[in-house]
């Protein structure tokens, strides 16, 4: 039971891991929270649903799809909006997030209504692994995220690219001194944020199903994870989501289902508390 | 027709109320609250709740005084902090609200929710006139606020405050308890939210968790970007103004028949987005930008003041 409970909440985190390693990314770059993380996970999901429902793709050529069309549309909010604000500080860019997830959201509301929606998967039998019952999301999740992952960290640990993401994180100015300029790195981190959050959208809709508050789900335990990280720290970001979807799924010994989320809250009040700079640095106080 | 321009003063009443609270917290003290339903539902319950045993005035006052008590702890918790982590903490102390209301089904009727909100002045007026009556009650309770936070905001604690906003560190160096001015702030702000969700519930007489939505969150944001931030006047302006745009916008389902009432709903809150950004990337200090006031205002005989 527990080690079911340990299992789910594994898969969980990982499915997490994603758009929490995205909001860090942008965080870290352009030092504002993306309040739109989650209506760009709605978003992703839903491209992902037009494109292998409606188009007939099947579904990992539609994620793919799906994870070039919000990477566009990410850049495309950044060139739009974003850069605009840029130098109007954070709290400027956060609210004009707020903005762009009201945008995204219910564009999709406006064209697919609320109805939930799922994709055209063959849903397979469970597989049984000493009495752990693993779905076969699960394992899809499982896969995807982790080379997302390795990939992610490749990208920033071992090429020209990820350092220079990580000049820019550090320091921008003196970034810029060295010849690496800041508005390239910032479209391109879109980019990668943007495919990340779709490729979140897809596994999130297999788990669940398709609708306008999907994304709108999974906000606050987001948050949680990439802050539990320390904003700004992608490896925090991972092993803070997976932390968060241990402790929700945990929670339901002691917690109704229904208060699961309220579990990403107080570990968010929690931390904030006790050691705000998250377990990977970060500074959160002001003064 | 009547019935139909009470209701709208009624609504333009209560958004008015909550923009003026979110005008103080972000537009004056600069601390983004992105919890504002949580407040207003908060308000509301409890006026609901408290209404029937206490009558409507304490149940009102109640209500106000919860959600200040309420706002300060959460200040406490998380203002000294970045102001990305107070929006955070703020908006999942909306979802929390929200949960809580729907499950815990003992105190709030759950999905259901409350019926037969007593309402304020009711044997006063016949019963036909009574929503004239309770537009005329909101639009007094609307300048009562008004006036309120207007001198708050000209008093040396709004100086204050927006010395805060505008240079922490500053206003600190010059012996400004900067934490507890912004508690303050915020504490103002949460009693004005809980008014706005008492008036709420007695325009509605009944209330559910669907009624308390992230769209009031999104009218505020937008009125007081619209009025300009830090603006009392203008945030009235705003308030007005987008309530009455939006409300046009239900006339547009009968003008295209293909749009149905979701699409309305989506189309309104995508809007209120774009209007959101626009105004931010247009026009950030608003339609009726907060007054520059000078020393010379203050002190007219005063000479050469340069």
């Amino acid at each position: 039971m527990i080690a079911q409970l340990v299992l789910n909440g594994f898969v969980t985190g990982l499915l997490l891991a994603l758009p929490a390693l995205a909001l860090t990314l942008t965080f870290g770059i352009l030092k504002f929270p993306n309040f739109a993380i989650g209506a760009m996970l709605t978003f992703g999901a839903y491209a992902a649903w037009v494109a292998n429902s409606l188009l007939g793709m099947p579904l990992a050529v539609a994620a793919v799809a799906s994870a070039v069309v919000m990477a566009l549309v990410a850049m495309l909010c950044d060139v739009l909006v974003y850069s605009r604000l840029r130098d109007r500080g954070s709290i400027t860019l956060l609210v004009s997030s707020l903005g762009i997830s009201l945008v995204l959201e219910n564009i999709c509301r406006f064209a697919f209504g609320n109805a939930t929606r799922n994709f055209a998967f063959e849903v397979a039998r469970p597989i049984r692994w000493h009495g752990l019952r693993i779905n076969q999301e699960q394992l899809i999740t499982a896969i995807v995220v982790i080379a997302c992952v390795i990939l992610i960290q490749l990208l920033l640990h071992a090429s020209p690219l990820g350092r220079a993401m990580r000049a820019v994180a550090d320091n921008p100015a003196l970034a810029a001194v060295r010849g690496v300029e800041r508005q390239t790195i910032a479209r391109i981190t879109w980019c990668i944020a943007g495919c990340l959050t779709a490729l979140s959208g897809v596994l999130a809709g297999l788990d669940r199903a398709v609708d306008p508050l999907l994304g709108w789900n999974y906000q606050i335990p987001i948050f949680a994870a990439a802050i539990l990280g320390g904003l700004g720290s992608p490896t925090g970001a991972i092993v803070g989501a997976i932390v968060i979807g241990l402790a929700e799924e945990l929670s339901s010994l002691v917690l109704p289902t229904n208060y699961r989320q309220i579990v990403s809250f107080a570990v968010i009040l929690l931390l904030l508390l006790v050691r705000n700079r998250g377990l990977f640095g970060g500074k959160a106080v002001r003064k | 027709m009547i019935a139909y321009l009470t209701t709208l003063i009624i609504l333009v009443a209560v958004s008015a109320l909550v923009g003026l609270a979110l005008n103080v917290q972000w537009g004056v003290a600069g601390l983004v609250n992105f919890g504002v339903v949580g407040f207003v539902a908060l308000g509301a319950y409890t006026t609901a709740l408290l209404a029937p045993p206490l009558g409507w005035f304490p149940a009102m006052i109640t209500a106000a005084a919860l959600c200040a008590l309420i706002s300060t702890v959460l200040a406490f918790l998380s203002i000294r902090l970045e102001e990305n982590y107070l929006a955070i903490v703020t908006i999942g102390f909306g979802e929390v609200v929200r949960i809580l209301l729907l499950n815990e089904s003992w105190l709030t009727g759950g999905a259901v929710g409350i019926a037969d909100i007593p309402r304020p002045f009711v044997n006063l007026v016949p019963p036909r006139q009574y929503d004239l009556m309770l537009a005329a009650f909101a639009l007094v309770l609307v300048a009562i606020v008004f006036v309120l936070l207007e001198t708050l905001v000209r008093s040396p604690f709004g100086r204050a405050l927006r010395a805060v906003r505008d240079d922490a560190t500053v206003a600190a160096a010059l012996g400004k308890p900067v934490l507890l001015l912004r508690v303050k702030a915020f504490a103002t702000g949460g009693a004005v939210m809980g008014t706005a969700g008492a008036l709420h519930a007695f325009y509605l007489t009944y209330i559910d968790p669907s009624q308390f939505t992230s769209i009031i969150t999104a009218y505020a944001f937008m009125a007081v970007i619209a009025g300009g931030r830090g603006s009392n006047f203008g945030l009235l302006f705003g308030a007005g103004t987008i309530m009455v745009l939006l409300e046009a916008t239900r006339f547009l389902k009968d003008a295209f028949a293909v749009i149905d009432g979701t699409q309305l709903a989506a189309l309104r809150l995508g809007l209120i987005g774009l209007g959101i950004v626009l105004l931010l990337i247009l026009r950030p200090q608003g339609l009726l930008p907060e007054p520059q006031r000078k020393a010379n205002d203050f002190f007219p005989d005063h000479e050469g003041t340069s």
